[in-house]
């Protein structure tokens, strides 16, 4: 008797067939895209969102075309951040057009389409049985999202990855080994476990981790014309990947990401430490070898 | 998913799916060989499972024949009264993933009422481009 792989195509339902048309798609789409490069975590919390809004801004600063990709669905936030709140995607000849904010990086998030107030959702016959078919239909959302833009020629397209060490896994899987990875934590045991389970998930695919970064170390006031203690120093966990920079958090970063501007140009700590992160991303994307396998 | 004739030892072809009743979907599969036919009758989770991935069963993407998903898909009602779209902007617009679909129709129909338009052509949405620095 034959089996599942004697038997070519698929009786007539093209399943197959769509697949491959919606990877075509995709390849087609992103051919122009030199890098892509995902920011994850597993912890949520650790400002993945916002560093990838300052590392897109300090990588345009640089001479770099980029865009950002927030493939955080249910918690979008890039479109706030950057100031694109109500703008809606429009049809462009190539597909939908890249939508830009002020410092000319491109930013694709459901926060444009979605009302904060609402939660996304899909349609489904399978009303209360979410947990049975969401996750997928996430993956095809965001799968449709990258076939669709007019992403165009780009040096960077980062994606915004959302929370959880398992999505961080799936998404390597789902993105392609040419995609790599930059982890985000903040300087605490707890966080940097958690993001630890996400390095350990990472070492079984292709992907480049290039390091990782350490998120509010410290932050800086005002008052003491100083970076402050924010967390406890403390490095026990060891995440085996090098470290590409540390930025402290900032109060008036905070009010201006809430404000959709944000302010460049300035000498602030973390401005600077994130125009150093860029450099340094620049550098060893280009440069070094997988550092997870090292 | 393939379905095997074993007396014939042959793989059956889809030959009828109908539209989607409750969230069950009726797929009718026969051997080319003898003739046996058999249906599948899913359940709105394993419907909703195979609609996620975002395929169509029983079509080629282009024909609406098969397609028992099709029926599923957001309603494309438009949110802002008395605006009409030509078919070349229509056109255009599928371009817009079908998910967010609605949401950006609204977007633009909200431009176009804004701007005093009551239709919606190519050279509104090139316009509304260039308004939103795309």
């Amino acid at each position: 008797m034959k089996n599942y792989y004697d038997i070519t195509g698929d009786g007539g339902s093209n399943i197959l067939e769509q697949v491959g048309a919606m990877q075509a798609a995709i390849g087609e789409k992103l051919a122009g895209v030199k890098h892509r490069l995902a920011i994850g975590s597993g912890k949520g919390g650790v400002g993945k969102s916002t560093l990838t809004r300052q590392l897109a801004t300090a990588l345009r600063g640089r001479g770099n075309t980029c865009a950002i990709l927030d493939a955080d669905l249910n918690g979008p936030s890039q479109a706030r951040m950057s100031g694109l709140r109500d703008v809606p995607l429009l049809p462009g000849a190539e597909g939908v057009a890249l939508p830009k904010d002020a410092h000319g990086v491109g930013v694709v998030s459901l926060g444009s389409l979605v009302p904060e107030s609402e939660a996304v959702t899909f349609d489904t016959v399978a009303q209360g049985d979410s947990y049975t078919w969401r996750a997928t239909r996430e993956f095809t959302a965001v799968a449709e999202l990258l076939a669709s833009i007019d992403w165009g020629h780009l040096d960077y397209l980062l994606i915004d990855l959302p929370p959880g060490a398992e999505r961080t896994l799936q998404f390597a899987e789902f993105l392609g080994s040419q995609t790599a990875f930059i982890l985000v934590t903040v300087p605490s045991d707890l966080a940097r476990g958690v993001v630890a389970r996400s390095v350990a998930a990472l070492r079984g695919t292709p992907n480049r981790v290039l390091g990782y970064v350490e998120n509010m170390r410290g932050y800086w006031c005002d008052v003491c014309n100083d970076v402050r203690p924010l967390f406890p120093e403390s490095e026990h966990v060891d995440l085996g990947l090098p470290r590409l920079g540390s930025v402290p958090f900032d109060p008036e970063l905070a009010a201006a990401c809430d404000r959709g501007e944000l302010a460049v140009g300035n000498d602030r700590p973390w401005w600077v430490a994130v125009q150093k992160l860029a450099e340094t991303v620049e550098e060893t994307i280009e440069t070094k070898p997988n550092a997870s396998a090292e | 998913m393939k379905f095997l004739c074993v007396p014939c030892d042959k793989p059956m072809q889809l030959l009828e799916a109908t539209p989607p009743d409750r969230g069950s979907v009726s797929l009718v599969y026969s051997c080319d060989a003898c003739g046996y036919e058999f249906a599948m009758l899913t359940n709105p989770q394993e419907t909703q499972v195979v609609s996620s991935l975002g395929i169509k069963i029983g079509t080629d993407g282009e024909s609406e024949s098969k397609c028992p998903f099709t029926g599923m898909l957001t309603d494309m009602e438009t949110a802002e009264a008395g605006i009409r779209w030509t078919s070349e902007a229509e056109e255009r617009l599928s371009s817009v993933p079908e998910f967010v679909r609605p949401m950006a129709k609204t977007g633009i129909e909200k431009y176009a009422k804004d701007q005093g338009y009551v239709e919606v052509d190519a050279k509104v949405l090139d316009e509304a481009r260039s308004h939103f620095g795309m």
